[in-house]
């Protein structure tokens, strides 16, 4: 499969008077297959941003290089197949949903009446398609963007949270539409913080973290590696100090059932059989795939703690002197 | 041109709604009203003072529209991030730039139509005028519209690489020179009596500066004595020099626009 995106060492950097140079995004690689849903996360201030915005070549970057749909970022004739959503979009408050995809679609020479009807339909707006964008409430203004970014029936479509404070309907029905993309060939970058939303729908992530790529590979595969929930009942509390002592697991107790949680790379029969063998009862044993809110804080968590032991360790050389 | 054209209609749309445009439409228009009135208290002639006063409410409102309209138009977009979705699309930097002077040339064209429209009907109702008379006061501003389109592009220069208050005072401040002191720079560049310094720096204000004087083209009513010798020439003169100059601006803005980071 050919690749929608490519980078290679790409690298943004700002003079700061006060901070001399800093890297936003720092060599940075990344490939997303086409016809994939890509998730790409990071905390606040990560650099997600601006990689997108060096992608459609809205800013330029200060070194290494991307591609995308195999051209060179910036190339015009790209931008006719891409498409993009910004967070929190604005679009001009006197126009209408249906004079929105018109300024939109005269971008790109289109005056398709029909298109834009059915584009309307197909984002649950052709009700309100006479109300003004100041009437639209924050759902109806990301659908109306949604249909913006449809109107050159894009390959490519990048959007910068796509969901953020939206209700859980509007939630739903966003979520709806970037797979429906999925399934008619469409490749999808993502930007988000709704984690819980990128592992339902992507394929692929990526976290990025002060501009570097921490992680990245299929969600399967990142997510794999999960851990085992063990409740039972009537357990004493020397046999809890036991289990504790002989797996790698956390063990506690709520309203006086014991839980434990362990790697799904121990064995889980030796902590059953502690239990049964002094008549405990085991209620649930259940097997649980790592989450992606798990992923993300402990990957970022890592890398801001081996980012601190250099710099600690450099201090400590410092103090000795 | 399509994306142009959709860009200039869009900004024209946005600038006939925006409330702080219409305020100051609206004292302009209220100030040409109460003219009439005030005109008969003068000494002067009733006529002359009434036409002179109605042209200083006219430049002036237009002036204040067109910077007021162009010092936000491209950091509206950038603080909104329309500009994202605009320059996502097959649209070139310099594109949006043209199209959005255009729009505000556009919208300026229509706030001026309006005021000259309510200036010459008051004219003509009070002072019942020939008709040549009356094309003579309806011409002016012609010509204050093509200044307003030259002082749009300062303002479109400008707002390129600076942030609007920076821009607003800026472009007040080369309208200022452009409009009160270029006669009176002229005069120092062409007195053989002045310093030799004094008459570099005036030449050299006359000479980059914009000559927004030129565009208070004296009606004869106010100023009988003066005449132009040939009108024909030096009206293809103000027209094209309003057309390159606001060319050679919008290129530079090109330019620097297009390599900033949005």
């Amino acid at each position: 499969m050919a690749a929608a995106i490519e980078t290679r060492k790409l690298t943004k950097t700002y003079k700061s008077r006060l901070h001399g140079l800093i890297n936003v995004v720092q060599d940075l690689d990344l490939t997303v297959e086409e016809g994939e849903i890509f998730g790409f996360l990071g905390p606040n201030g990560a650099g997600k941003t601006t990689t997108i915005k060096m992608l459609l070549g809205i800013i330029y970057p200060t070194g290494g290089e991307g591609f995308v749909l195999g051209k060179e970022i910036g190339d015009m004739d790209v931008h006719r197949i891409i498409s993009y959503l910004p967070e929190r979009p604005y679009y001009y408050e006197h126009m209408t949903g249906l004079e929105i995809l018109r300024f939109y679609g005269a971008l790109f020479g289109i005056k398709d009446e029909a298109l834009f009807n059915q584009l309307l339909e197909r984002v649950n707006l052709a009700a309100d398609k006479s109300k003004t964008i100041s009437q639209f409430s924050k759902g109806m203004q990301q659908r109306i963007g949604l249909a913006q970014s449809l109107l050159n029936d894009p390959k490519l479509l990048f959007l910068d949270e796509p969901t953020g404070g939206l209700d859980p309907i509007a939630h739903i029905e966003i979520r709806d539409l970037i797979l429906k993309f999925r399934d008619e060939g469409r490749t999808v970058f993502i930007s988000s913080h709704e984690l819980s939303e990128v592992e339902r729908i992507c394929d692929r992530v990526a976290i990025i973290n002060k501009g570097i790529i921490v992680s990245q590979g299929k969600l399967d595969d990142l997510l794999s590696g999960g851990r085992i929930e063990i409740i039972a009942d009537d357990v004493s509390k020397e046999i809890a100090d036991q289990i504790k002592g002989t797996a790698d697991a956390t063990v506690s107790f709520h309203e006086g059932r014991l839980i434990v949680d362990m790697s799904d790379e121990q064995d889980p029969n030796s902590v059953v059989d502690s239990i049964r063998s002094t008549k405990g009862r085991i209620i649930s044993l259940t097997p649980r795939r790592k989450r992606l809110e798990d992923l993300f804080i402990e990957t970022v968590r890592d890398d801001d703690a081996s980012k601190k032991k250099p710099a600690a360790v450099a201090a400590e050389a410092g103090g000795a002197q | 041109m399509r994306p142009i054209m959709a860009i200039a209609t869009t900004t024209v749309g946005e600038a006939i709604r925006r409330r702080v445009l219409l305020i100051i439409l609206f004292i302009g228009v209220l100030l040409l009203s109460i003219i009439p009135s005030l005109s008969v208290l003068t000494a002067r002639s009733e006529q002359s003072t009434m036409i002179s006063t109605m042209y200083a409410v006219l430049r002036g409102t237009s002036a204040l529209i067109a910077i007021i309209l162009t010092i936000y138009m491209i950091p509206n977009e950038i603080e909104r991030r329309t500009i994202y979705t605009i320059l996502s699309k097959p649209v070139m930097r310099w594109q949006f730039l043209v199209g959005k002077f255009m729009g505000a040339v556009l919208a300026l064209g229509l706030m001026i139509v309006l005021m000259s429209s309510v200036m010459v009907l008051l004219f003509y109702i009070f002072q019942q005028p020939s008709p040549e008379r009356l094309l003579e006061v309806a011409r002016q501003p012609f010509f204050y519209f093509l200044e307003m389109m030259l002082l749009a592009a300062v303002c479109i220069f400008f707002s390129t690489f600076t942030t609007p208050l920076v821009n607003f005072f800026l472009s007040i401040g080369i309208w200022g020179v452009g409009t009160v002191l270029s006669p009176l720079y002229s005069s120092i560049a062409s007195n053989s009596g002045a310093s030799p310094i004094m008459q570099s720096v005036a030449k050299f204000v006359t000479g980059a500066m914009p000559a927004f004087s030129n565009y208070d083209v004296k009606n004869p009513i106010i100023n009988p004595g003066q005449v132009i010798e040939n009108e024909q020439k030096y009206f293809i003169y103000i027209v094209l020099y309003a057309i390159l100059y606001s060319a050679g601006l919008l290129v530079a803005g090109m330019v620097i626009f297009d390599k900033r980071e949005v």
